[in-house]
């Protein structure tokens, strides 16, 4: 009988493998203990690099050619933006905040995570691994690049832009995403993965982005949507790259458990603090708001995170050891930030602001329990003693958490009208911490802790106390980038330009 | 309307309704594609188009690409068929799949016997002198009468006996389909299926020790794979740990014990959750998972494992699996995705299982 049959086609697994496992080589002249020096002293034992799954089949030339057209339709938007003054397209001036915070905190964890990555793909020795890691290094300092480039725009006609690697490095309520990004990166290459890769890239990654993207969206910022979306394509590379080394790590040896659940637990409230900052975005400096940080975290952190550690449960790993405190200060951290940035904004590259009525109506709205009973009655007092002239701000420095470098402006857990403190000494010395998450962080690794750089020590040791002195070095610009957003000259120019663009007078 | 979408390199060929997408129809139909963010976003599950016209919908231009879009890729989370088409997607290869194509088969109802009080055994003679061609571990679709519409069942039989198809079906309360079987079907009446469909079937070629976890009405598939194994004679040990909640519900007790007694490679692990105490039963007491763990000593390793049963006894497998060392490339489960699965918010840790 004469049957035709169809000629097997190789399977897309099968090309990649041929076009880059075959890349990998055996060192002959130096072990592979030397080669790969750091891939042991964590202890995750690993007995078979080859069970690493690249599931992302992509290979180099490929990778050039995606990017090359993701750079060309963002540069035209990017350009149109410019062209057509889209900076006052934007729903209101105080919007601009939203963004300072972003390119001041976030963007250059972008450049962190690349350097990172970079590193990581040098000290793993899996062929998939280092290709994997090696492109995701590439994307990271791209989405550094496509941001700032995009808020530079901003940067001609506003204030608090113009030196964000400064404010970045120095700004004590920036120190809080560099401390989370330079703690990742001196890490071992493990603990980096499930840092970057896993922490930030899967669990808290939909948290951060999609309030700054949907708030682009909400506010007229077409600029910041599209380096979203463009950053936002490479993100399924990144999570499942994430995803395969906690795998990796679970399946390789049981004794990998307890030290992956050490790095959730440290991770996920390590995590949790930095999104401190990105609450008080979403609740506070959005004119046009897209949904509360409360829904936020139902959405992401409890049903997404929730099915994740049902998942993982499989394997035998619990829930992140904060996870309870995380949701008991959801109420509250948005507001409780606010307040810290208000009172000291003589010392933010940012403008802060008294919530409006129909901002407090929202946030009550919002946050039914909490808000009216202890934060609107703080707002009011904070605006009557405005109506006097009477600025509200706290010219004291805040103690900062030796671990978050957040101030210590949060509250007991089970107690809203307690502040929440916690100590301990170690050689000699006293040290504090804003959480009872924090202080674990610091108590299983206190000898990398100490050497936490913190911004309000540093005004003193180093400016010996003159705000002025320490404005300067932190590229502050007192009553230009600092400050009330009612009365700034941030305000005063979007609104008359805006007055220009939309009217004839 | 409906149309045919081909999935390659499975090669496999389901319906695919006017503005339903690509991913929808291959889930509905069981086929897994890689996917996440599902709104055209992530480009998780990018395919390759190699005939027919696609709508691509939603898609954002960042996650497919115009140079993309001249290769004739689309997203499968926002793309509608145009008319019958054919992709290929990130599948991985299955080399125990044949492939076999689905047909319609006319038959008699031959014999019905009661199992349990809740379990009838049905068989199905063929009229097609050559039967069904099915791999162990597949099903097919009965059509009812009365309007009933048709309804899948896992095939209980080997697939050497394809001219007579057995089928254990369990009477679901409140199920017009099962109801009818157990109330009004006669030995003589005239009936229609097709089939085979599914792909839950032996993976040979691994070659290693298999275990089977059965429970409740799951036993089709098992009992038909491992019939299937021990007649072409595969020498690794095969376990069938098997659950029902009393004695009078575990059907076919007799049967694996025989073939336990004839095959030394067979073993046989019963297990009731619910039998009375102080009855005569001198088996395993409590859940499948327990009575694997016990029997493997908590250590899976180096073995292929196949699931079948309700959700929560699957649940509970997986995880006493995983927790002796064997993981999803190796575990496979009975399981269609139905739509509200696909809609149910999953983390994509796992794609299988």
């Amino acid at each position: 009988m004469d049957m035709k049959v169809a000629k097997k086609k190789l399977g897309l697994k099968e090309k990649y493998r041929l076009m880059t496992r075959d890349l990998g080589w055996e060192p002959s002249y130096r072990t592979k203990d030397e080669v790969f020096p750091y891939v042991k002293y964590e202890g995750i034992k690993v007995h078979d690099w080859d069970k690493w799954e690249d599931p992302f089949r992509l290979t180099m030339d490929a990778y050039w050619k995606y990017q090359a057209e993701k750079e060309r339709k963002f540069y035209a938007i990017i350009d149109a933006h410019a062209q057509n003054n889209g900076h006052l397209n934007i729903t209101d001036g105080r919007y601009l905040s939203a963004l300072k915070v972003f390119l001041q905190a976030i963007s250059p964890g972008e450049y962190a995570a690349h350097k990172g990555f970079s590193r990581v793909g040098r000290e793993f020795p899996g062929v998939g691994t280092q290709v994997a890691c090696q492109m995701q290094a590439i994307d990271e300092i791209r989405h550094a690049q496509t941001q700032i480039h995009a808020l530079s725009n901003y940067n001609k006609y506003y204030n608090g832009f113009h030196a964000f690697a400064d404010a970045r490095d120095r700004m004590w309520y920036n120190t809080v995403a560099r401390s989370f990004f330079d703690d990742a990166m001196s890490a071992g290459p493990f603990e980096f993965m499930i840092a970057i890769g896993f922490s930030f890239e899967y669990v808290l990654t939909n948290l951060l982005f999609v309030p700054f993207m949907s708030g682009a969206a909400y506010n007229g910022d077409m600029a910041t949507v599209t380096f979203g979306f463009s950053a936002q394509s490479d993100e399924a590379r990144h999570m499942t790259l994430g995803l395969e080394c906690i795998k990796f790590m679970l399946e390789q040896d049981p004794d990998n458990l307890p030290i992956v659940q050490g790095w959730l637990d440290k991770w996920f409230w390590r995590g949790f603090r930095v999104l401190g900052l990105v609450s008080t975005m979403m609740d506070y400096m959005l004119p046009k708001r897209v949904m509360s940080w409360r829904e936020a975290w139902e959405i992401y952190g409890v049903e997404n995170g929730g099915a994740l550690f049902k998942d993982l449960a499989r394997y035998g790993i619990r829930p992140p050891k904060g996870w309870d405190d995380a949701e008991k200060s959801i109420d509250h951290m948005s507001h409780q930030f606010m307040l810290g940035l208000y009172q000291w904004s003589f010392g933010t590259s940012l403008h802060s602001w008294i919530p409006s009525d129909e901002d407090m109506d929202w946030l009550s709205a919002k946050y039914p329990t909490t808000f009216d009973k202890y934060y609107r009655p703080r707002w009011d007092h904070i605006r009557k003693l405005a109506a006097e002239g009477k600025q509200f701000k706290n010219f004291g420095l805040a103690k900062l958490c030796q671990t978050c470098q957040l101030p210590v402006v949060f509250t007991e857990p089970d107690d809203p009208t307690m502040s929440c403190h916690r100590e301990t000494s170690y050689k000699g010395e006293k040290y504090h911490f804003c959480s009872d998450g924090c202080q674990h962080v610091f108590e299983n690794e206190p000898e990398k802790y100490v050497q936490a750089w913190l911004p309000m020590p540093a005004l003193f040791r180093e400016f010996e106390g003159d705000v002025g002195a320490w404005m300067d070095w932190v590229s502050l610009r007192d009553g230009q980038d600092n400050g009330d957003y009612v009365g700034s000259i941030d305000q005063r120019n979007f609104e008359q330009w805006r007055g220009l663009a939309t009217s004839n007078t | 309307m409906s149309y045919e979408l081909t999935i390659e390199p499975l090669g496999q060929t389901i319906p695919i309704e006017e503005g339903q997408t690509i991913l929808d129809a291959a889930l509905r139909a069981g086929v897994y594609l890689p996917h996440a963010c599902c709104h055209g976003l992530c480009a998780t599950c990018k395919v390759q188009v190699v005939d027919g016209e696609v709508d691509h919908g939603e898609a954002s231009s960042f996650a497919l690409m115009d140079f993309e879009r001249d290769e004739q890729k689309t997203l499968a989370c926002c793309a509608t068929a145009q008319g019958d088409i054919v992709i290929e997607a990130e599948i991985e290869e299955d080399p125990d799949a044949e492939n076999l194509p689905v047909r319609d088969f006319a038959g008699t109802v031959s014999r019905i016997e009661t199992l349990t009080p809740t379990i009838k055994g049905i068989w199905i003679k063929l009229d097609d002198a050559e039967g069904m061609r099915f791999q162990a571990g597949q099903y097919i679709n009965l059509e009812l009468p009365d309007g009933i519409g048709t309804r899948a069942f896992s095939v209980a039989s080997a697939p050497s006996e394809s001219g007579e198809i057995e089928l254990n079906i369990r009477i679901v309360p409140g199920g017009q389909g099962t109801r009818y079987v157990h109330e009004t079907m006669r030995v003589g009446e005239r009936t229609k299926i097709s089939g085979p469909y599914g792909r839950f079937f032996v993976k040979k070629s691994a070659d290693v020790p298999v275990i089977f976890m059965a429970g409740g009405s799951g036993l089709s598939s098992p009992r038909s794979m491992i019939l299937d194994l021990l007649a072409e004679g595969f020498e690794r040990p095969i376990t069938l740990v098997y659950g029902q909640r009393t004695r009078e519900e575990l059907y076919y007790h007799d049967e694996f014990l025989a073939l336990a007694e004839r095959h030394k490679n067979f073993r046989y692990v019963p297990a009731l959750s619910h039998e009375p105490e102080g009855s005569d039963w001198q088996g395993f007491r409590g859940f499948v998972h327990d009575a694997a763990k016990n029997h493997f000593d908590n250590d899976f390793r180096a073995h292929k494992a196949y699931l079948c049963g309700p959700p929560l006894m699957i649940e509970a497998c997986i995880g006493t699996l995983m927790r002796g060392r064997l993981f999803e490339r190796d575990i496979y489960t009975e399981k269609f995705i139905s739509a509200a699965d696909a809609q149910q918010v999953r983390s994509p840790l796992f794609k299988a299982i």
